[in-house]
Formats: structure tokens, sequence, C-alpha cells
């Protein structure tokens, strides 16, 4: 009997080693990247099933006054859009708050949504995907090891924890397949609930920045639904940002 | 007599080919697929389907599908918690690409200098209060009021776009499945061609297992009272189940699929097909009772000599007039054209070599009275009296046939085509309750997108798109109309204060349209456009929603369509399935008029090959064109519409209708050629093949008659009309025929009392030794 009880300690407690392996893992992966203030532009291309591509070239700059992440997009191109102006405060606990410049009409507009999880700009990436998802929102298991662009991957899965974050974040799990060296994401499946596969992530040119942390250049988002797929390139990225708090206020959004 | 001994003694070839025919039939049987999909039903080259495929290139093929609940209040607590779990799970079903019910709508709005994005319904509301706030805001949201709620609130409805390749039967099992996970009060509606093909597929089977069944009981009921004997029930009976299972074992052989007016083919070779086989055995009692000498062998040989040039004949017109179906536009109709003919031909072959073959081989039965033989009943007695009305006046008789063809012929004006396929399953099919549904409370069922070409991101395009959704808006008919303009007028609104410039108007800017559409990607997900809109913005639709229950409303709105756009420079092609349902209409009205045409000039050309004289096609061909009129005339007046079934109707009436004509004029030539007179002959024709005719007309009337059992309400239809047209018919091949032959009196038919010497008007005790001595040389010879 002792055996037995022994035996199962030992079970368990593996299963925690393993869990808990699963669990640093991917917190170390998160910790790679850690961008906190940037300015970039980027480049956004976005496919349909035939192959017909649309191209929006953005900048963005970011920075974190306090609890809240301060965000502006200005689109550059196409022509027509030019100078359209989001601004975003993201929050840790209430929903974002969003206005939005847009020159034809010579006005800013609030934008109140209290819609989660959907897509980001008309791409296949969800807003979800745009920020970091919240770590304890899941439970990590490890699924193996994988060869990923010719790299040795920890295959990580997480689970979202309740049916009411399945719905935020649009997604019932996800397979992380992460490098073992330097803990960067490589590739990212999305699950929906039946263990259908949703959508395929491929993360590459990563870069090390001054900080010390990573950045990724290159991101392709596949929707394995309906073959459409969108790419994000980085053009030009510069860690930390001048641009001061003033700037980031729906007044001065039109400059 | 060469060919009749060689059937004899070849018999076991001729017993022995039908069953293997039979057997290899049956296995080919077994591959057979049920097509209920009407849509296919009409070749690919159609105006409509081509303009559908161009939208469906650049749009994508979304077949819609509706589940619509019934309660008394949609928005009860309850009711909205199980809508919500259907809808949780119907997203995650992986069967539709887009499920758009009250859940999936954004109730997009401006406030107090705000733009505002929220889930139409945020949280299931739990006090009359917010369920009140939530019903304001619902009427307020174009975009969900009528399109997924119902006016009064008691339906809701969720749209379902199926992906590709989804088998129609696991989607619907699928769904029930679903709805019974979640139980509740509300009543649950499906609706789409899936569900139509679904429901019609089993429809289809249901109908061939019982109604093959049934026919076959009918007709062994009917051939056992009129021959009392096992033998007339089981020989018609075989030929028909080979030629049936045979014409049947065509479809998969040319790789054909079995549709719903393919139901028709089996029982119309069973209330065909037995014909030939039920005039042998008839005339087999009749020389059993008249020659109680003869031997088997004898009597077979005999009856084949008898037999074989009437059967052919009557054989090949039944053949001509169902081909008359090949000319048809719907494609089931051609095949089963020839699919039938084949079965009749093989019917036809098989009573002159099967049924002889395997007679050839039994012993002889006891004497029974044949079927049409000349007794005193009831038939016999009312033919008489036919006959004396017919010969005291010929010129009544046909005046009064010509004033009924002119009253009840002139109800074709008025005969109306069928303009949708809701009539395919019975009104009270929830399928059909679902459609009355959506018709009175939403926008209705039917659907017509208009695709325009250029850059959807001018101006001037979406004000005049705008125009024309305006328009459109105003007939009754119409429910949803929508194209981008409508997706322009809701941002404006939710971007501008009211009053103020641009507040729910097209922007007057390029730019603003643009930044307006961008805006809208961001608050949606990327293939909300897609249903309007393509990728690049260079092709948009403007699609309608409305309701028509006859062709008028239809053409009504399909000719509003038309004159607005007519001009438009951008406009590339009109299409949806109510166009296709037109064209359909159209082709049914015409391809009737091809076989009919086709059928009547046949039947014409044939007759008059058959007694060599073209005013035997001109009168043989009366009573198929005074029944076709009548038939028409009768539709007209009761509201019977032409559609899919009864389209097939004159062909095959044709086909079977023109045998009655055949034997008269066979008999009146006969009895002339006799030397008697008119009123004699026609008297003696009507007591005694005129009776003969009737009993077979029931016999057919009766196997179509089982049609009444079918599930389909176009099957029933068909069935009051084949009988309808099969008595008219009757009626005139016994009446009109023989009152115009007596007042004409035609060449082909030759003269009265012409000096012909009937045998048994000569010593009988010669005939019966020279049929004796024939007798015994040919036993000799088969002997031999």
């Amino acid at each position: 009997m002792k055996k037995i009880a022994l035996l199962l300690a030992m079970l368990l407690s593996c299963g925690w080693i393993i869990a808990q392996d699963a669990r640093s893992i991917s917190k170390k992966a998160e910790n790679a990247i850690n961008l906190k203030s940037m300015e970039m532009v980027s480049n956004l291309k976005i496919y349909n099933a035939r192959g017909d591509e649309r191209t929006r070239k953005i900048t963005t700059v970011t920075r974190k006054f306090g609890d809240v992440t301060k965000m502006m997009i200005r689109f550059i191109e196409p022509a027509d859009v030019k100078g359209t102006t989001l601004l975003v405060y993201d929050y840790e606990d209430r929903n974002d708050d969003m206005w939005i410049f847009m020159p034809a009409l010579r006005k800013t507009r609030r934008i109140v949504s209290s819609e989660k999880g959907k897509y980001f700009m008309g791409t296949e990436f969800t807003n979800a995907d745009m920020s970091k998802p919240n770590f304890d929102d899941f439970t990590y298991t490890l699924a193996g090891e994988e060869i990923v662009n010719r790299l040795s991957c920890w295959k990580i899965e997480s689970s979202c924890k309740t049916a009411a974050l399945e719905n935020e974040y649009g997604y019932s799990k996800r397979i992380a397949f992460i490098e073992k060296e330097n803990n960067l994401t490589q590739k990212i499946q999305y699950y929906n609930r039946a263990g259908e596969l949703l959508r395929t992530q491929t993360i590459s040119e990563y870069k090390l920045q001054s900080n010390d942390s990573y950045f990724a250049y290159h991101m392709k988002m596949e929707n394995e639904q309906n073959g459409r797929s969108s790419v994000m390139a980085v053009d030009q990225l510069q860690i930390g940002s001048t641009l001061p708090e003033a700037r980031f206020s729906p007044a001065m959004i039109e400059q | 007599m060469q060919q009749e001994k060689f059937i004899v003694r070849n018999r076991w070839w001729f017993i022995i080919t039908p069953v293997v025919l039979t057997i290899i039939s049956t296995i080919l049987l077994s591959k057979v697929k049920i097509n209920s999909d009407l849509e296919t039903y009409f070749p690919e080259t159609m105006k409509s389907k081509t303009s559908a495929a161009i939208i469906e290139e650049s749009f994508g093929k979304a077949e819609p599908f509706l589940i619509l609940f019934e309660s008394d209040d949609i928005l009860k607590q309850a009711t909205l918690k199980r809508l919500k779990d259907i809808d949780n799970e119907l997203n995650r079903m992986g069967y539709f690409d887009e499920v758009i019910s009250l859940f999936s709508m954004k109730d997009i709005r401006g406030d107090d200098g705000m733009m505002i994005v929220d889930p139409q319904v945020e949280m299931i509301p739990d006090t009359k209060e917010s369920t009140e706030k939530l019903r304001e805001s619902i009427r307020g949201n174009e975009l969900a009021y009528r399109t997924v709620i119902s006016d009064d609130f008691r339906y809701a409805m969720i749209i379902l776009k199926i992906t590709d390749n989804v088998d129609d039967q696991e989607l619907i099992d699928g769904l029930r499945q679903l709805i019974d996970k979640y139980p509740g009060d509300e009543k649950v509606y499906f609706n789409g061609m899936s569900y139509l093909r679904y429901e019609a597929n089993n429809k289809i089977s249901r109908d061939l297992t019982i109604l093959l069944p049934l026919a076959l009981l009918v007709m062994i009921f009917f051939l056992f009272i009129s021959f009392k004997e096992f033998r007339g029930v089981w020989l018609p009976i075989t030929v028909v189940i080979v030629s049936s299972v045979v014409s049947m074992g065509m479809l998969p052989l040319l790789k054909w699929d079995l549709s719903i007016i393919g139901v028709l083919i089996p029982i119309m070779m069973i209330a065909i097909a037995n014909n030939y086989g039920v005039h042998f055995v008839a005339r087999y009692q009749e020389l059993n009772v008249k020659h109680p000498r003869w031997s088997m062998s004898l009597i077979v040989l005999k009856t084949l000599q008898n037999l074989r040039k009437p059967i052919i004949l009557t054989g090949l017109t039944t053949i001509v007039g169902i081909l008359g179906l090949v000319t048809h536009l719907m494609i089931p109709a051609r095949q089963m054209g020839v699919v039938s003919a084949l079965g009749v031909g093989l019917a036809l072959g098989l009573s002159l070599t099967f049924i002889p073959a395997i007679m050839s081989t039994m012993k002889k039965g006891a004497s029974h009275k044949a079927f049409s033989e000349n007794k005193n009943g009831i038939i016999t007695e009312v033919l008489s009296r036919v006959a004396i009305f017919i010969n005291h006046s010929p010129r009544k008789t046909i005046t009064i046939f010509a004033v009924f063809l002119f009253v009840v012929g002139s109800g074709i004006f008025f005969l109306k085509v069928a303009s949708n396929n809701d009539r395919v399953l019975s009104p009270k099919h929830p399928y059909n309750q679902s459609i009355q549904i959506a018709n009175k409370h939403f926008g209705g069922t039917r659907f017509i997108s208009v695709m325009f070409e250029g850059d959807m991101q001018d101006p001037e395009l979406l004000k005049r798109l705008d125009y024309y959704e305006s328009e459109l808006k105003k007939m009754p008919e119409t429910g949803n109309v929508n194209s981008l303009s409508t997706i322009m007028r809701i941002m404006s609104r939710a971007l501008n204060d009211q009053g103020t410039e641009g507040y729910n108007a097209i922007p007057d800017s390029r730019d603003a349209i643009a930044q307006y559409l961008l805006l809208y990607s961001m608050s949606g997900d990327p293939d909300d456009f897609e249903s309007i809109v393509n990728f690049d913005y260079t092709q948009g639709l403007l699609s309608i929603q409305f309701h028509a229950d006859d062709m008028k409303t239809l053409n009504r709105v399909i000719n509003k369509i038309e004159t607005l756009t007519k001009d438009d420079p951008a406009k590339k092609v009109v299409a949806g399935f109510s166009l296709t349902e037109k064209e359909m209409a159209h082709s049914i009205t015409i391809g009737q008029i091809y076989s009919l045409v086709f059928a009547l000039f046949a039947i014409f050309l044939l007759l008059a090959l058959i007694f060599k004289n073209a005013v035997a096609g001109a009168i043989g061909s009366l009573p198929l064109v005074f029944a076709v009129i009548c038939t028409f005339g009768i539709m007209g007046i009761t509201g019977i519409q032409l559609n899919i079934v009864t389209a097939l109707l004159s062909s095959i009436s044709i086909g079977v209708g023109v045998d009655y004509t055949i034997h008269i004029f066979w008999r009146l030539k006969n009895e002339l050629s006799e030397g008697k007179k008119y009123p004699e002959a026609i008297s003696n024709t009507l007591r005694t093949t005129g009776r003969g005719i009737v009993i077979n007309a029931f016999s057919v009337i009766l196997g179509f008659a089982v049609l009444y059992f079918s599930a389909f309400p176009y099957l029933k239809m068909f069935a009051t009309l084949i009988i309808l047209s099969l008595l008219l018919c009757l009626l005139c091949a016994l009446v009109l025929v023989p009152a115009i032959c007596m007042v004409a009196a035609p060449r082909f038919l030759g003269s009265e009392g012409s000096s012909y010497i009937h045998p048994l008007k000569s010593d009988r005790k010669e005939t019966l030794k020279r049929e004796n001595v024939q007798e015994e040389e040919i036993l000799q010879e088969i002997e031999e």
C-alpha cells in the first residue's frame, strides 16, 4: 500500500514537474520579448484565399505611462487612407479606450467597443495576438519536442482555463513551438474546442535589441479555415520613444 | 409463321436472356444515385446559371441555410439562453463559413461625439426593463430588425452560410442533434436548399419503397380479377418487373441520377408495360375456349401470329410519344424519355418473345372466358348505347365535342407556370411553413444579386447604389436590400452627429469612403464585407431579399431591378436563384411545347405510314390534340399550375392514348372489310374492341392512381392530370373517332360493304378441318 502511495506521489510530482517546466518555458518565452516603448514602421499585407494582395503601411508608436500602455497607429499608405490615425489606451483591468482621426472628415471620434478577440486592422491577426495574453489565463503542458525552421523546439500546449476566456481569446488552446536555446517562439497553432486548427502563426527574423530583448521583424498568420493570410513585416524599429505623453491625447491626434 | 416457330424452338434463349438482363440491372440499380437538387435538372448553359457562376467566381457560392425559432417572445430569458447556446455550438461545428444571428450582430451607432460598436446582445436581459431596452435597440438596428428578429419579436432567424462540400444528410442530422441537445419550448424550423434536397431525397426513397409494391399489388389484383388464372398474373407482371428493373438499371449505366420525376419511370412501366402481355394472355384464353383441341404450342403460335402486328404498332406509337420527352429542356425529362422508351420497347419485345417462350413450355390451363371477350356487362351496355347515339347523330356528336373543346380549351389562357420549388413538398411541411413565416415576418426567402464592376469606392457609384436601394425598398415585396452603400450610411450615422453635414449620407469624397471602410474593417471580421464587395474593391453586390408567391410578383421585382439598373455603366450581371426559377418556368413551357409538337408530329407520321394515308394521321391525332388542349384548359380553369412534373404530361398521355385510336381504326377496318356498314361496324367495334380498350385504359389509370400515395404533391397532381388526360383520350377514341369516320368515311378504312367472305360464314366443318390439318403440320414441324 505504501509502495503504491509512493508511486502515486512520484507520478503526481513528475506531472507537476513537467507542468511546471511547461509554465517556466512559456514564461521565459514571454520574457524574451519585452518592449514597453518603441517606434516602428511596418507593412501589413493581407491576402485572400485566391492570393490577391492588399497592402497597408503604418507607423506605430508605443509608450507605457504608469499602468496604461498608449499606442498611436498612423496609416501612411495607401493614399486614400493616409493620415488616418488610431489612438489606443490599453488598460490592464478594463476595456481599451480608442479614438480615431479621419482626415477626410477632419475630426476625431471616440470609439467605444466592448468587443475583444476581434481582428486587427482587417488582418488575420486578432487584437489578442497583438498584445501579450494574460499568463495565468492558461494551463500549460509540455507536449513534446519538434524541429521547426531547423531549430529544436519545445512543444507547449496552453489551454484556456474557462469558457469565458475561450470566447475572449477566440480559441480554446494554442500550441507554441519555442526554440530551446533563446526561448523564442517560432510557430503558434490556434485550435477551437472541437480540436480543429483555426490559424497558424509563424514568427521569424528575430533580432536582438539594445535592451537585450528580441523583436520579431516578420510575422505571418494563416487562417486554416478560409485560406486567408496576413503578413506583418517591420521596416524600421526604434527601441524606446521620446514622444511626450501630451502627444498621446485625443486632442493632439490630428498632428 | 417462320418467326413464330423460331421463338418456340429457341424458347430457352428467350427465357434465360431476360433473366440474365434483370440480374445485371439489379446489380446496376444498387448503384443509382438520388438527385433531388432541382437546379441541376436544367442545363448549365442557362443564362441565369452562367450569370450566377460569374458572381460565384468573385463572391463564392454561399448557399444559405435558415433556422427559425418560434416563441411567444424571443427576448424571453430562456429563449435567448437557448439561442445563445445553439449559436455558440453552430460556430464550432465547422460546417459554416458564417453564422449570422442576433448574437453575431453589431450595434454600430453614434452617441454624443462617440462611435459605439457593441454586440447587439451584450448580456441576456434578466429584467423587464433591460428586455424592453434591448427590444428598442434591435428595432433601431437595420442590420438586425427583420433580418434575424421578426417584426413582432415572435421569431428569430439564424442564417448559416454553408461551407462547400458538406453532405446534406450529415448537416441536417448534425443540426437536429444540436437542437435536441438544447431543448426548449420554441418551435424550430429549417429552411434552405440543402434541407429541401434532404427531405426530397428521403421522400424519393420512401415513394419508391411504398409506391412500387403498391402498384404491383394493384396490378396483380387487377390481372387476377381479369383472368382468374395464375399465369395471367405472373406472366405480364414478370414482363413489368423485368422492363422496370432494366429501364431503371439504365440510369446508373448511363451515369444518370434518379430525380424526383424519375419516380414516375417504374410507375409508368407498371401501368403501361403489362398491356402487351395482357393482350397475349387474353388471346390465349380466347383461343383456348374456342379451340379446346388445340395444343398449347399451336395456341401460342396462333396468338403470336394474330397479335404481332397490332402489339408492335401500339408499342411503337407509345415509344414515339414518350420519346417526345427527349426534346425537353429539363435534363431528367430527356433521361426519362430515353429510359422509358427503352423500357416500353423491352416490354414489347418480351411480350412477343419471353411470354410465348414460357407459355410454350406450359401445359394448357383450364378454359376461362377471356376478359376482352364479348359479354354483356355494364361496360358493353354503356358502349352499346354510345354506339347507338353515334350512329343516330354523328354530326351532333362531333358538335358536342367541338363545343366542349372550345369552352374547356379556352381555359388554356388562364394556365399558369409554377414560379418556385416551394411546392415540391406539401404545404403543411415545416419547410413551407418556414417560408410563410419568412415571407410574413422577415424579408422573404428569395434573393437576387446585381453585380457592379468599377471603383467601388467611387462616391458616384455608391450614390447610385443608394438610389436603387431606396427605390427597391419602396416595393411591398422587398424585405432587405443591402450593398456597400448600406454600410456607408450606417458608418455616416455613427461618425457624424444628427443634424450635421454628412449624417446618414454617402460621403462625397473617395478618401472619406476609403476611411469609412477602413474603420468598419477594424470593427469587424475581415470577411464581414465579403458578401458585398470583393477584396480589391473593384466588384460589388446589391443584394435584394424579397418574397413572391407567383410568377407575376417575381417578374415585377425582376423587371423593377432591370429597369432601375438598365443604364448603369458599372452593372455587370444580375443573378439569383429566383432568376433561375424564372428561366426554369420558361423552359418548362418551351419544353412542353417542343415535346408536344414532336410527339404529335411523330404520331401523325406513324399513323399515316401504318394506314398508308395522311387522313389516318390527321384523324388519329385528333383525340390526342383534344385531350391535350382540354387537359391544359382544365388546368387553367382549376388553377393547377404547369410545373416540372406536369410538364411531362402531354408526351406520356399522347404515347399511351394513341393506342386506343389505333385499336379502333384496326377493328373498324376489319369490320368494314367483312362487308358491314358503318353503323354495324361501329357497334361491333365498341362492344368488342371498345370494351377491351376501356379495360386496358382502366388498368393504366389504376397504375397511375397509385401516385396518389406519393409524398410529393407534384406527383399526386400528375396522377390527377394523367388520369384526366387518358380519360379524355379514351372518350375521344370511343366516341369522336367513330363519329368522324362515319361522317367522313375515310378511304384508309376501306369502303362499306365490300365483298369479303368471313371464314366463319363458309363451311364451319371445312374451316375446322383445315385448322386441324394446319395444327398437325405445325406440330410435326416443331417436333422435327
